[in-house]
């Protein structure tokens, strides 16, 4: 499906956002291992969403194309966060690395493509792009 | 994607608000119609003159108290008001799609706007400061001192029923006036809700009043002697022939913002595609009911191959908007708001197919997205071959249409732009900041654009339309509003 006003766009991107929330929290509860790293990353990815709808609502006007600010192809960006049962902590890790890259690049896209709904948004959508760049090398390091 | 919950459940019957309680007016009761639905979501009365007349009572005794709170502490009552609209920002959205059929990025739009004149006028221990000049002769001092008035009355339009009472009123109560606010008929529940946060943040009983109804609540606002002066934002004909002479004739202040018909120039420098959202905004946004909506776009230059590329472009754009529910968040253009509106601009299309244009997308008959009656429904109209003489052009249309124009230059544009008999709102898509000053300089309206489709001033700028599309002197928002809502005193003094 394709995304094109800013209020479906927020509303996918806190979707995912709370999808690898529950992934993370699914990680830390199967293994041992790094439990609150695992917890932390989730509260993350909730705080992100809320960043983000917040900063969206504190920018929008009906003034500027909040109706025609994105072009962007949901199933692009769905995310494979599921464990099957056998999976070991390295496959676990190799996927979550796998569900923060397609969500750093879902940010960049986004960021791209809504510079008319003021700078905050897109700004914003890059600094979390920042901070999941960070968090994509810490992932690849647990594995 | 989501289909978000309609705030407004069964069909309740809307009140006045007097004096702060919430009381039924005697009045014959209007339906509410949801427009995408076609259906009845409230009921709300149609006050009598009396009803207001005890409103206008009711913010005459609260005034002498409320003028003598501190500009402070009056400040401080909205920034409760305004904390409790954040907090009530999604729902106050949601209302104004399920009554008005606007989309819910639009809503939000409006509910931002609307805080942000909240925010600005929370500005007033700074805002309403006066001037002083010490020894304008030998001894002598003289200041300026800016007071409030009294009462004043606020109508409201139908397009933006939650946002354009804010325009004025978070001004006025924060200078020390009260006011009596009569919303739109067809969309009531927006001030409504804005009335019981209102409540909430414990304003004294009669500094704010909601008074619903028409013409006979606006009659009584005209007529009753104790209302100071009147902000109105709705056509120009009420505007020019009636709200702007008869509070000329009684002694009031007023701020009459009225129609307009309003140009959009595409210089063939134009960014092509930055340019085309931000038309398919101005124009087809808010289903084109807005004052400040493109009505017509001129594209310059005589080569054909700009011409044919700019207009497919916008073209295919402006076919693929998804039409529906507003509270589907997907849907980037909603009904009109009821079915005399659809007809109303379905005769300007056939007027201007009678007249000579051509059309190139035709939206009389909307593809609507989801099971919902086409009723108030059109999708986007895009004309060509139109001419600045026609009817299309000179009367505004209120409505998702693009009526097409070409012009030899920048000169021809600007001129099309100026005869036309509104004066509300013009923007230039050019790359070239010559032709940006060239056509800033020489435009004779109000609100400007360049590079933007919809030139909406900010809270703390005034919305500031000109000729055809305003009357009066002062404008709505920001400095021009604290003006408008204050006398200025000056006092000069010497002690012996």
């Amino acid at each position: 499906m394709r995304l094109h006003t800013t209020s479906e766009t927020i509303s996918f991107l806190k979707e995912l956002e709370e999808q690898a929330a529950q992934f993370f929290e699914s990680i830390a509860q199967k293994y041992s291992k790094n439990e609150d790293l695992w917890h932390s990353l989730a509260k993350e990815n909730r705080k992100y969403g809320s960043q983000i709808q917040r900063t969206y609502q504190s920018v929008i006007s009906d003034a500027i194309e909040g109706c025609f600010a994105f072009d962007l192809e949901s199933d692009d960006h769905t995310l494979d966060a599921e464990l099957s049962g056998n999976a070991g902590y390295g496959d676990a890790v190799a996927k979550a690395v796998a569900v923060e890259e397609k969500l750093l690049a879902f940010y960049h896209a986004a960021a791209d493509q809504s510079m008319s709904l003021l700078a905050d948004v897109p700004r914003n959508m890059k600094i979390v792009a920042r901070k999941r760049t960070a968090r994509l090398e810490r992932l690849k390091s647990l594995g | 994607m989501a289909l978000l919950d309609e705030p407004i459940k069964g069909t309740p019957t809307i009140k006045n608000y007097i004096n702060g309680e919430w009381v039924d007016s005697k009045g014959e009761l209007f339906d509410v119609v949801n427009p995408v639905k076609n259906e009845t979501i409230a009921r709300v009365a149609m006050s009598t003159g009396e009803e207001f007349d005890a409103a206008v009572k009711a913010a005459h005794e609260a005034y002498p108290d409320w003028r003598r709170t501190p500009a402070v502490s009056r400040a401080r009552y909205l920034h409760r008001f305004r904390e409790l609209l954040e907090e009530n920002f999604e729902e106050l959205s949601r209302v104004q799609t399920q009554e008005h059929g606007k989309s819910i990025d639009e809503s939000r739009g409006e509910t931002r706007r609307g805080i942000e004149n909240v925010e600005v006028a929370c500005g007033i221990p700074t805002m309403m400061m006066g001037d002083t000049s010490e020894d304008i002769a030998s001894g002598i001092d003289e200041y300026l001192i800016r007071v409030p008035l009294g009462v004043f009355g606020i109508i409201g339009p139908f397009n933006f029923p939650f946002m354009i009472p804010l325009w004025s009123a978070p001004y006025a109560v924060a200078t020390g006036n009260t006011v009596v606010i009569k919303p739109s008929e067809q969309c009531p529940i927006s001030q409504t809700k804005l009335g019981e946060l209102v409540d909430e943040a414990g304003f004294p009983p009669g500094v704010w009043n909601i008074v619903h109804g028409e013409k006979k609540v606006v009659n009584a606002m005209l007529d009753n002697p104790g209302i100071v002066g009147i902000t109105f934002v709705g056509s120009t004909p009420t505007a020019r022939d009636v709200i702007y002479p008869r509070c000329g004739a009684s002694g009031k202040r007023v701020i009459a913002q009225a129609g307009a018909s309003n140009m959009i120039v595409i210089m063939p420098d134009a960014n092509v595609k930055a340019t085309v959202p931000a038309l398919m905004t101005s124009f087809f946004g808010n289903a084109g009911q807005r004052c400040l909506a493109g009505q017509n776009l001129i594209v310059v230059g005589e080569a054909n191959g700009f011409y044919d590329d700019f207009m497919e472009a916008v073209t295919t754009a402006a076919r693929q908007i998804v039409v529906g529910n507003g509270l589907d968040e997907s849907v980037q253009m909603g009904p009109v708001k009821d079915q005399q509106k659809k007809q109303r601009i379905l005769g300007y299309i056939e007027s201007g197919l009678r007249e000579g244009a051509t059309i190139k997308l035709d939206g009389r008959k909307a593809n609507i997205v989801g099971e919902y009656p086409d009723a108030c429904f059109l999708g986007p109209t895009i004309l060509e071959n139109v001419n600045p003489n026609m009817k299309i052009v000179n009367e505004e249309i209120f409505g998702p249409t693009m009526g097409v124009m070409r012009a030899k230059n920048l000169d021809e544009a600007i001129a099309i732009c100026n005869k036309n008999p509104y004066h509300n709102a013009d923007s230039i898509f050019t790359s070239s900041g010559k032709y940006a000053r060239q056509f800033q300089y020489e435009i004779n309206c109000g609100n400007i654009g360049i590079n933007i489709g919809i030139a909406a001033p900010m809270a703390f700028y005034p919305f500031s339309g000109m000729s055809g599309s305003f009357y009066g002197i002062l404008h709505t928002q920001g400095k021009e509003a604290v003006r408008f809502f204050t006398e200025s005193k000056v006092c000069i003094h010497r002690w012996l």
